[in-house]
């Protein structure tokens, strides 16, 4: 049964569901949407079910010739990688739609556009195909851009534009590369080309050929991750974006930068990773300290969270870039848990601006006492993002700075200082909204509802599990990363290094791996 | 089975014979477009047909010719030709008339007693643009050329009573004829230094290169550089598409669809044929030439559209760029064409499409059309602007429309070909062109202004059927071949005959 196909079509056919609803009847919208977008998590449960930690890389393999001339085929495959950028994807869309109930202008174009956006999301992580991807990863853009522009805020105009602009700069280098990769890869089969990722890994590129399209996919992933000096427009489109779309944005739009990094300039180009790594891994470092800093400084809460997202996906690129085993684990996990700690506070202060309509910090004070739940997972939602043990966000954070201590040492440090900064915007600003005298433009404000409590509830407990037992999730990450480092190690004279081998005894301790980190976290 | 000996010429004659009708009819039978409307439908569905059977008959006997001089030993110059190249011409020039021809039927509502002209003149128009693409021989191609750019410069002038529109037939008028001069000039400046007419086959330009040693070679490239010249300003590429703008704003905009789309399909099928068919062993000589001018197309046009106020005017300055984009599938060589053809067939329903909803919104007769006047088109007919969303969405490239397929398929070809720096300016051209494909759709879905404009904003839009049918159509192609080319790029791909 070709049910990644099949997982791609639901979010699709429940748009067009959608869309077929009788106008006269808006009130059905809602519950048909969250219906229908429960569809693709169930297949997404499935997936996670059957998905066998002993078996290949890939599994659920389909492959359709669509054209033998071009070389393209409609080619998808789950790995441990996009196993849970697929699971994210389809948790994170319904809780962003369960969250829209106070979207009534035109609230079936919204559903529409939201669930075309899970689709395209969707194909964007299972294909394997680089030209069936690149229309997914293009195709992205138009639903976000109308959900921006239609239901965002004040400067929403300007914000959608600026979006889609930074990302289709990139996406424009992305289609020169792969169109370059692909009649390279062409040459090999005799055909005139061939978008084929597998086959397109088998082909001996020239290095200096590398390089440039090293440059030409690491920019349009880098401006998606964003990774600085390419985040200028993050800011802007997650404070602008309506709730749900600032939580897609966050939790899923933004893995398909990381995602592409690792599945693409890793694997096509190790010659020119490896030459690059160090490029990357300031670049992030930098992004860490900055976006961090940046946060502090925001007098708006949204944005402070925008900017925190800057400085969480740093670490991502860090640990994809130092290329040891334990880094890369940690950036996979680090993209699970910033899309549910982030998800969480986005969706946090979507609650409140429906009730209070500011965002600016300086309008709150004494919430706590207003609102003593949405304080509590507040405050969960905080530690969580920050970095807390036995919280999701420990353990990413956690190997990707053990795991680039090997390759990257100072920078590893440095960014170790990210990790401490996060406490500081976090809690300073959970300080001047939560805390103090009880600002009298938010007194008598309902705490949250039984539906916000329910949406809340999920992320709540997967940040909880996953912070205390990562081991599933990390069996099913480590063989595909390992596959992904073994396959640089084979192609480079690059030698991943590994904790045995260097003298350091206090890491020694961590050398068994990934069920080891939580009780680091614990102790 | 036998072809008939006169199906080369059937859809010239199909058309012709239409435009006759339509005026006898009008004449014999009062002007009550009951009568002649759908004699004139009818011609441009039958000319789509015979296309069809034009394409079967060349797939089984392999093309004919006609008016050849076979016992005229010296010339032997057929001076029309069928072969699959020909017969896709008429496929799609004949369907993309017939949906230019239901966008006008406001128009012609408005015109009243003279929309029988009106028609006739489409008629002629489609004929003349497809003489173009259907020989080897360039005094023919000049005929079919003058034909439909004099039916074109009336098609303008056509509401002139109202603003811009006899501005417009003039400008067009002027400078058409400037460039059909031009092209004539070339045509003979050419004969005078190869001593042929006729593109390929027997003593003809293709065989001179191969085979003489070319002894006026001034001539021979000032004759090819006016040909260049003067077919760049039809298909409006930059630096020769000053008039686009002015045309596109003047003339009604009823019947601006057909000659954008036609003159597009036409002009870029007649370039094809004279650089592929005749001069494609001096590839590496004019190749740079086209290469430059692409890129200058991509970038003026997509530059100019990006401030334009005027949803005609952006469309025409976006026509330039999407003349760029085709130009890129000529300088890639034959390999190109299979690009060349989905580009044009998929962007002539495009355009044809958007200028349906222009003439919907503002009027089949309006000349200017601002950009404003979109706004709120999402809740005055939520169909319309959904279905302007899918024709924007497909002008600008985006994956799952057919423009995207159409620029990949160029890229691909002219990547090939070594001109990676052209790739480069195409993808980038194609970004900025998001900026305001995209504001037409923001425009159209926007919130804002809903209580500042006057009340005319809030009523709904009710778009007549034949019009909402040119749209639908235009659309469907646009959204069909963009998630499953392979059927068009199946027949585009036999109709190579060079």
């Amino acid at each position: 049964m070709p049910v990644l196909t099949i997982l791609i079509a639901l979010p699709f056919l429940g748009a067009a569901v959608v869309a077929l609803l009788p106008t006269r009847r808006p009130e059905t919208v809602f519950p048909v949407a969250l219906g229908v977008s429960m569809a693709p998590l169930a297949v997404a449960v499935y997936l996670l079910a059957e998905y066998s930690i002993d078996g290949a890389v890939f599994q659920f393999f389909e492959n359709y010739v669509v054209s033998e001339r071009f070389g393209i085929a409609w080619e998808l495959a789950i790995d441990g990688i996009s196993l849970f950028m697929v699971v994210l994807t389809a948790l994170l869309f319904p809780i962003a739609i369960a969250a829209s109930r106070s979207v009534t202008e035109k609230a079936k174009t919204y559903m529409v556009l939201m669930l075309i956006l899970e689709g395209a999301v969707l194909g964007v992580f299972l294909a394997l195909d680089l030209i069936v991807f690149f229309a997914f990863f293009e195709i992205v853009l138009i639903p976000m851009y109308l959900l921006i522009s239609m239901w965002g805020s004040e400067r929403r105009a300007y914000a959608a534009l600026k979006f889609v602009l930074f990302t289709a700069v990139g996406s424009a280098f992305l289609l020169v590369g792969i169109i370059v990769l692909a009649l390279q890869a062409g040459d090999a089969t005799g055909t005139l080309s061939s978008f084929d990722w597998r086959l397109m890994l088998a082909i001996d590129i020239s290095e200096t050929t590398q390089f440039w399209l090293f440059i030409a996919f690491g920019l349009a992933f880098a401006i998606k991750v964003p990774l600085f000096p390419f985040h200028t427009w993050l800011p802007d489109a997650h404070t602008e974006a309506p709730t749900a779309g600032s939580v897609i944005l966050a939790g899923v739009l933004l893995k398909m930068g990381t995602y592409g990094l690792l599945r693409f300039n890793l694997s096509l180009f190790p010659d020119a990773s490896v030459d690059l790594a160090p490029i990357l891994g300031v670049l992030g470092v930098i992004g860490i300290i900055y976006g961090a800093a940046a946060a502090i400084v925001q007098p708006d809460i949204k944005r402070l969270v925008a900017y925190s997202s800057v400085s969480h996906m740093g670490f991502i690129v860090l640990g994809t870039f130092a290329l040891t085993s334990q880094s890369l684990q940690g950036s996979v996990f680090q993209m699970i848990s910033h899309g549910l700690t982030t998800g969480a506070l986005f969706l946090l202060i979507g609650m409140i601006y429906e009730r209070t309509h500011t965002r600016a910090i300086a309008d709150y004070g004494g919430l706590a006492k207003v609102m003593p739940v949405y304080a509590g997972i507040f405050l969960f939602s905080a530690f969580a993002s920050a970095g807390l043990p036995a919280l999701s966000g420990f353990v990413g954070e956690f190997m990707i700075l053990v795991g680039s201590y090997l390759t990257f040492p100072v920078l590893s440090i440095v960014a170790g200082f990210g990790v401490i900064l996060a406490a500081v915007y976090l809690l300073w600003a959970y300080e001047r909204v939560f805390t103090g005298e009880v600002n009298p433009k938010i007194a008598g404000l309902k705490d949250l509802s039984f539906r916000e409590i329910a949406i809340m509830v999920p992320l709540v407990v997967l940040i909880i599990g996953l912070g205390v037992y990562p081991k599933p999730v990390m069996d099913r990450i480590q063989p595909s990363v390992e596959s992904i480092l073994e396959r640089v190690e084979t192609a480079t004279d690059y030698e991943a290094p590994e904790f045995g081998r260097i003298a350091d005894v206090e890491m020694v301790e961590h050398h068994d791996g990934p069920s080891d980190s939580h009780e680091g976290g614990e102790g | 089975m036998q072809s008939a000996a006169w199906l080369p010429v059937a859809f010239e004659v199909t058309l012709l014979v239409g435009a006759l009708a339509v005026l006898l009819v009008a004449v014999v039978a009062g002007r009550s477009r009951d009568v002649w409307g759908p004699v004139a439908g009818i011609a441009f569905a039958a000319s789509a047909l015979m296309g069809v059977w034009q394409w079967i008959d060349v797939e089984t006997n392999g093309g004919g010719l006609f008016f050849s001089s076979d016992n005229f030993s010296i010339v032997r110059s057929p001076m029309v030709v069928m072969d699959s190249f020909s017969a896709l011409a008429a496929v799609v020039l004949g369907a993309v008339g017939f949906v230019a021809f239901l966008s006008s039927w406001d128009l012609q509502a408005q015109l009243g007693k003279r929309a029988a002209e009106f028609s006739a003149l489409m008629l002629l128009a489609v004929a003349g643009l497809h003489m173009m693409t259907a020989t080897p021989n360039l005094v023919v191609i000049f005929i079919g050329l003058e034909t439909a750019s004099i039916a074109f410069y009336v098609l303008a002038g056509f509401t002139r009573k109202t603003e811009g529109s006899d501005e417009s037939a003039l400008k067009y008028f002027m400078l058409g004829s400037l460039a059909s001069a031009l092209f004539l000039y070339g045509v003979a400046l050419t004969f005078a230094a190869t001593g042929s007419l006729t593109l390929y086959g027997v003593n003809s330009i293709r065989n001179f290169f191969s085979g003489q040693l070319i002894t006026e070679p001034g001539i021979l490239l000032v004759g090819l550089a006016l040909m260049l010249v003067g077919l760049m300003f039809k298909v409006s590429a930059a630096p020769f598409h000053q008039w686009a703008p002015d045309v596109y704003q003047g003339a009604p905009a009823g019947a601006v669809g057909v000659m954008a789309a036609g003159v597009k399909v036409a002009g870029f099928a007649a370039l094809a044929r004279i650089f592929l068919g005749g001069m494609i062993s001096q590839i590496d000589a004019w190749a740079p030439i086209l290469a430059v001018i692409a890129a200058l197309s991509m970038v003026v046009g997509t530059v100019m559209a990006l401030v334009q106020d005027d949803v005609k005017r952006m469309l025409a300055y976006s026509g330039v760029a999407h003349a760029g984009y085709i130009l890129t599938t000529i300088v890639a060589g034959v390999p190109g064409l299979e690009a060349m053809w989905f580009y044009l067939a998929t962007y002539a329903f495009m355009i044809v499409g958007a200028f349906a909803v222009v003439s919907a919104v503002n009027g089949p007769g309006s000349g200017a059309a601002p950009i404003a006047s979109l706004k709120g088109l999402a809740r005055r007919s939520p169909e319309t602007a959904w279905l302007m969303a899918i024709l924007m969405l497909g002008m600008s490239g985006m994956p799952f429309f057919a423009g995207f397929v159409g620029k990949v398929l160029a890229f691909v070809a002219v990547a090939e070909a070594g001109y990676l720096w052209l790739v480069i300016i195409g993808t980038l051209t194609t970004v900025i062109g998001l900026v305001f494909y995209l504001r037409i759709v923001a425009t159209m879905f926007s919130r804002d202004g809903d209580a500042t404009d006057e009340s005319t904003e809030s009523e709904s839009l009710s778009v007549s059927l034949p019009t909402r049918f040119a749209i639908v159509i235009a659309a469907v192609v646009t959204f069909f071949f963009g998630v499953v080319p392979w059927p068009l790029l199946d027949v585009v791909r036999s109709a190579l005959p060079f």
